[in-house]
């Protein structure tokens, strides 16, 4: 709990209930999708500081920026390396490296989104893959939807999998004190068991029939993947760069460094050798080039977000939320990680977990008291990762990964229905969150 | 309108194509007049759409480069001619209108002259002449429409 003191009444009403009435009318707004997110957080922001719930300072001070400065990091880093064509290559060499069999192509392109979505972001990830994905299906003139429905999942398990994979994992990362290892440690080897689980009802559902013509597989296996290196020059800087940016996320603990330095200053040394034989206005049109690749829509939406549940956390709302979750838990761990798990899952699922996660954070830290102090919260802070990471494949709205491959495949002319995607998908969604159940409870319960 | 205007340099029986013709009897127009686009137009000689070589090229292309962030770069498909013809062929018995654009510009026949050239200008392609009352196009006019009315002039 934050030690600012909570203002006097607001408008006639009890400051908690007036944070509480701005949180409220922000989720239901950024749900309606009617007002741009960024926008909605920013007035609710604004709302908070303008009536009193917090000063400037308080609000400057709810900020976590290093949350804010490892996605902008990475996202400067994928920005430059993007542009080699590696990911493309990476696509093409799985392909290939199956002999263009279907199925193992299915397989093939699932691992590489999850490995990938591991160590960037998801939409990113589907935003490379998917487009290869489409040219290989429409060679092997199969659906292109089994391939991209288990992007989706690929991309939100592989994600769950290190701290940088998923925006809830930053978050939890760098409110707690996490570091890279700890995400690696804890969370891989449970979404390793995921991913090829997943990968079974899959195959029996459309695995099996997957079947494409020996020609069109030779075409396929007739793609020169080195083509799709586009720059070698950007290929080497960015590989180094990115390679070192993931040691020093192994190494920032030792180096007590936060994650964010380490994301930021690889962009800028990315920037610099990206850059550094330019003409100084080819420079400042490089980087403005790499800088508007940044998702700025999505940074501005933390950053009125966190003033929010700030607002949230400062008048004892959170609180008394957390005492009445305990109060239903009977303060016991085991029960208390199973609501957290299943309930972030199934919010996740139909509502944006970034907010959702943002609101949690806080109101897990307020149950320390119970257990024993933060040292013991472990549990709780797994399981609301799992949760809230896993829990976006269970509609087609539950993660904007999801929502960036439908709105491919439409484009493209596979539209992604949400009923029959959700009929197929909650399930397996359910079925992730059963094998984090029975991991959480064998390994911390 | 006094001054000269579009119907002045139009063609008023340019070549068109029904909605019920095929890909392919639109190929044959655009090869053998090395057209950029051909008006589309319905059983009352109404305007609908043109088909053109953008198309066509949409056509023999993998869709995964020409959809909204699709691939920037495709130079690891080694597609020969023989694959690109292959793909075609699946496109030549289908009705024109898989090809039909709307987005074209079109001009009205009193639009101005100047006007004109500034459509054909910005556009780099043959422009349509639409009636506005009934939607019926009743001429195209081209580059060499408009050169042949200008040279016809003493100078």
């Amino acid at each position: 709990m934050h030690a600012d003191a909570a203002p006097g009444l607001i408008l006639g009403l009890d400051p908690l209930w007036f944070a509480t009435g701005v949180f409220a009318l922000t989720y239901i707004l950024v749900m309606t999708e009617r007002i741009n997110r960024a926008i909605v957080a920013m007035l609710a922001a604004g709302v908070m500081v303008l009536a009193g719930v917090l000063t400037q300072k308080q609000a400057v001070g709810g900020v976590d920026f290093n949350t804010l400065g490892l996605l902008t990091g990475m996202m400067v880093i994928v920005a430059i390396t993007r542009k080699s064509g590696v990911f493309q290559y990476l696509a093409v060499w799985s392909a290939k490296k199956v002999n263009a069999d279907p199925w193992g192509i299915l397989v093939m392109l699932a691992l590489v989104t999850a490995v990938l979505s591991a160590f960037l972001d998801n939409v990113t990830t589907v935003l490379l893959v998917a487009p290869v994905t489409l040219l290989i299906t429409e060679t092997l003139k199969v659906s292109p939807y089994p391939y991209l429905f288990t992007q989706i999942f690929a991309a939100n398990i592989g994600g769950t999998a290190t701290l940088i994979g998923d925006p809830p994992n930053i978050m939890i990362g760098s409110a707690v004190g996490y570091t890279f290892n700890d995400f690696v440690i804890h969370l891989a080897p449970v979404v390793v068991v995921i991913m090829a689980v997943t990968l079974i009802p899959i195959y029996l559902i459309w695995g099996r029939s997957l079947q494409a013509h020996a020609d069109d597989r030779r075409r396929v296996m007739e793609y020169d993947e080195k083509e799709a290196i586009t720059d070698r020059r950007v290929l080497v800087q960015s590989l180094s760069v990115l390679t070192l940016v993931i040691l020093g996320f192994i190494a920032a603990h030792g180096l007590h460094q936060e994650p964010s330095t380490i994301a930021l200053f690889g962009a800028a040394v990315l920037l610099l050798l990206d850059n550094y034989p330019r003409t100084a206005e080819a420079q400042t049109h490089a980087v403005h080039s790499a800088l508007t690749e940044v998702e700025w829509v999505t940074l501005f939406f933390f950053l009125g977000l966190f003033i929010v549940v700030h607002g949230l956390e400062v008048t004892g709302a959170l609180t008394l939320l957390a005492n009445q979750l305990l109060s239903l838990t009977g303060g016991d761990m085991g029960v208390t990680a199973m609501v957290i798990l299943w309930g972030s899952a199934v919010a996740s699922a139909v509502v944006d977990n970034i907010p959702f996660v943002a609101s949690t954070i806080p109101l897990i830290k307020a149950m320390a008291p119970t257990f024993g102090g933060p040292d013991n919260l472990m549990p709780l802070w797994w399981s609301l990762s799992l949760g809230a990471c896993l829990g976006g494949n269970g509609s087609l709205v539950g993660a904007s990964a999801n929502l960036i491959v439908a709105g491919f495949a439409e484009r493209a002319g596979h539209r992604i229905k949400f009923v029959p995607f959700m009929l197929m998908a909650f399930p397996l969604m359910l079925l992730s969150i059963l094998i984090a159940s029975g991991y959480l409870w064998l390994r911390y319960l | 309108m006094s001054g000269p205007t579009a119907r002045d340099v139009m063609d008023p029986k340019p070549t068109v194509l029904a909605a019920t013709d095929t890909v392919s009897k639109g190929i044959g127009y655009i090869m053998s007049g090395r057209f950029r686009n051909v008006p589309i137009v319905d059983g009352r000689g109404c305007y609908l759409g043109v088909f053109g070589v953008d198309c066509l090229l949409r056509l023999v292309l993998p869709q995964a480069a020409l959809v909204e962030h699709g691939l920037t770069d495709i130079s690891f498909v080694s597609d020969n001619l023989k694959d690109l013809r292959r793909r075609l062929h699946e496109y030549e018995d289908k009705p024109v209108t898989v090809c039909l654009s709307d987005e074209a510009t079109v001009i009205r026949p009193d639009t101005p002259l100047l006007e004109t050239l500034l459509v054909l200008h910005q556009t780099r392609r043959s422009v349509p002449v639409v009636n506005p009352e009934d939607g019926c196009l009743v001429g195209v006019v081209s580059y060499w429409d408009v050169g042949k009315a200008i040279l016809a002039q003493e100078v």
